[in-house]
C-alpha cells in the first residue's frame, strides 16, 4: 500500500515534466509588409521624398511588377506619379487596391486548392487556416482604408473571414470539429467582394456609418 | 551570547557525477559556439529538409503561405538549439548542487545512490530533449517531432530529477526534525 502511494506520489510529482519551455513563435513581417509601413509611415510624416525613394527600390514594387497580370493596369505607375504629386490619399488608394489584390488571389487559389479532391478534413483544414492567416495578414493592413471608403465592403470581408474560421478551427473539448466542406462559400465571397472592390473604388474617402 | 556554529561537512559526489555535470556544460559551451559559427549553414540546411517534405510541413505551393510555416519552423529550430544549449549549462551546475547536497545530506545507502543517479542522468538527460527535437523539426515537423522529444527525453529524464528533486526535499525536511 505505501508502495502505491509513494508511486502515485512520484507520478503527481513528476507530472510537471510533461510541459516544457519550447520557445513562442512570433510571426513576422516579410519584405513587401515591411515596405508597405515604411511607404505608408513616411507618407503619414509627409515625407514623399522618402516615401518615394522606399517605394521605388523595395519589395513593394517588385511585388507589384510580379502581380502585373491580376493587377489594374498602370496600379505602379500611378502610385510613383502619387507619390512624386504628394498625393497622400492617391497613394494610400493604390496600396489599398494592391493588398486586396493580394488578398483576393489568396482567397481563389484557396478556393481553388480546396476543390481538389484528396486528403484528410484535418489536413484539408489545416491547408484552409494557413490560407487564411495569409489572406488575413494582408488584407488587415489595409483594412482602415477599405473601412473609410467603403464600410459595408470591410464588414463583409470581416463576417465572411470569421465565418471561414469557425471551419477551420481544430476541434477542442465540446467544439465541432473542422469542416474545410464548408469554407468554400466564405472565401468565394471574400474574393467576390475584394475585386468589386478592386473595380469599382472611389478615389473620395467616404463613410457611410 | 555565542553561538556554536554546526560544522559541515560537504561531501564531494562521485566523480562520474562530477564528469558528467562538466560534460554537459562543455557540450553546453561547444553547442552555443557552433550555434553560431554555423549558424547560416544549419538554417540552410534546416529549409532544404523541410522544403524536401512538403506534406509534412503542410507547404503549399504559395510563397505567401509557406513562408510563414518555413519561418515558424526556422524559429522554432533555432530556439531548440539555444534551450540545449541554455539547459545543459544551467543543468550541469545543478546536476553538481543538488548531487552534493544527496551526498551530504543522505545517508549512505540505496536512497543517496538512486537520488544521485537519478539527479544526474535526468539532468543531463532532459537538456538532449531541446537538441533531439530541434534535429528532428525538419523531417518530422513541429508538432511531431516535439511528440518525440517529450516521450524520449523530456518526460522520462525530466520527471527523473523532478521525483530526486522532491525525494531530496523530503530527506532534508527530515533531518531538521531528527538530526
Amino acid at each position: 500500500m505505501t508502495r502505491v502511494m509513494l508511486t502515485l506520489l512520484a507520478i503527481l510529482l513528476a507530472a510537471p515534466a510533461a510541459a516544457h519551455h519550447v520557445g513562442a513563435y512570433v510571426p513576422k513581417d516579410n519584405a513587401v509588409t515591411i515596405n508597405f509601413k515604411q511607404v505608408k509611415f513616411s507618407v503619414q510624416a509627409r515625407k514623399f521624398d522618402v516615401a518615394l525613394r522606399l517605394f521605388e527600390t523595395g519589395a513593394l514594387r517588385a511585388e507589384m511588377r510580379a502581380h502585373a497580370a491580376t493587377l489594374p493596369a498602370g496600379l505602379e505607375d500611378g502610385t510613383r506619379a502619387a507619390l512624386a504629386a504628394s498625393d497622400g490619399p492617391e497613394v494610400e488608394r493604390r496600396l489599398m487596391i494592391f493588398f486586396a489584390a493580394l488578398a483576393r488571389d489568396l482567397a481563389l487559389e484557396a478556393d481553388r486548392r480546396l476543390a481538389e479532391a484528396g486528403g484528410t478534413a484535418e489536413s484539408r483544414a489545416a491547408t484552409g487556416r494557413k490560407f487564411l492567416e495569409a489572406i488575413w495578414r494582408y488584407y488587415n493592413l489595409v483594412d482602415f482604408a477599405v473601412a473609410t471608403r467603403d464600410n459595408k465592403t470591410s464588414v463583409a470581408i470581416r463576417l465572411a473571414f470569421d465565418e471561414a474560421e469557425t471551419y477551420v478551427k481544430p476541434a477542442t473539448g465540446a467544439a465541432a470539429p473542422a469542416d474545410p466542406a464548408r469554407l468554400r462559400p466564405p472565401l468565394q465571397r471574400i474574393a467576390q467582394v475584394l475585386s468589386a472592390l478592386i473595380e469599382v473604388t472611389p478615389t473620395q474617402a467616404r463613410r457611410d456609418s | 551570547m555565542t553561538v556554536a556554529a554546526e560544522p559541515h561537512h560537504w561531501r564531494v559526489p562521485p566523480r562520474w557525477v562530477l564528469l558528467v555535470a562538466v560534460l554537459s556544460i562543455a557540450c553546453a559551451e561547444v553547442a552555443g559556439a557552433s550555434m553560431a559559427r554555423f549558424k547560416v549553414e544549419l538554417t540552410r540546411w534546416a529549409r532544404d529538409a523541410m522544403l524536401a517534405r512538403p506534406a509534412v510541413h503542410g507547404l503549399v505551393g504559395v510563397r505567401d503561405v509557406d513562408e510563414r510555416i518555413l519561418d515558424e519552423a526556422l524559429v522554432k529550430f533555432d530556439a531548440g538549439l539555444r534551450l540545449y544549449h541554455m539547459h545543459a549549462e544551467g543543468m550541469g551546475l545543478v546536476i553538481i548542487a543538488t548531487t552534493m547536497v544527496a551526498a551530504t545530506v543522505a545517508r549512505a545507502g540505496v536512497a543517496r545512490r538512486v537520488i544521485i543517479a537519478l539527479l544526474t542522468t535526468g539532468g543531463a538527460g532532459y537538456p538532449v530533449g531541446y537538441l533531439v527535437w530541434s534535429a528532428l523539426i525538419p523531417a518530422y515537423g513541429l508538432e511531431r517531432a516535439k511528440t518525440i522529444a517529450e516521450w524520449l527525453v523530456w518526460i522520462p529524464f525530466g520527471s527523473a530529477t523532478i521525483v530526486a528533486l522532491w525525494w531530496l526535499t523530503g530527506l532534508i525536511a527530515l533531518r531538521m526534525i531528527r538530526p
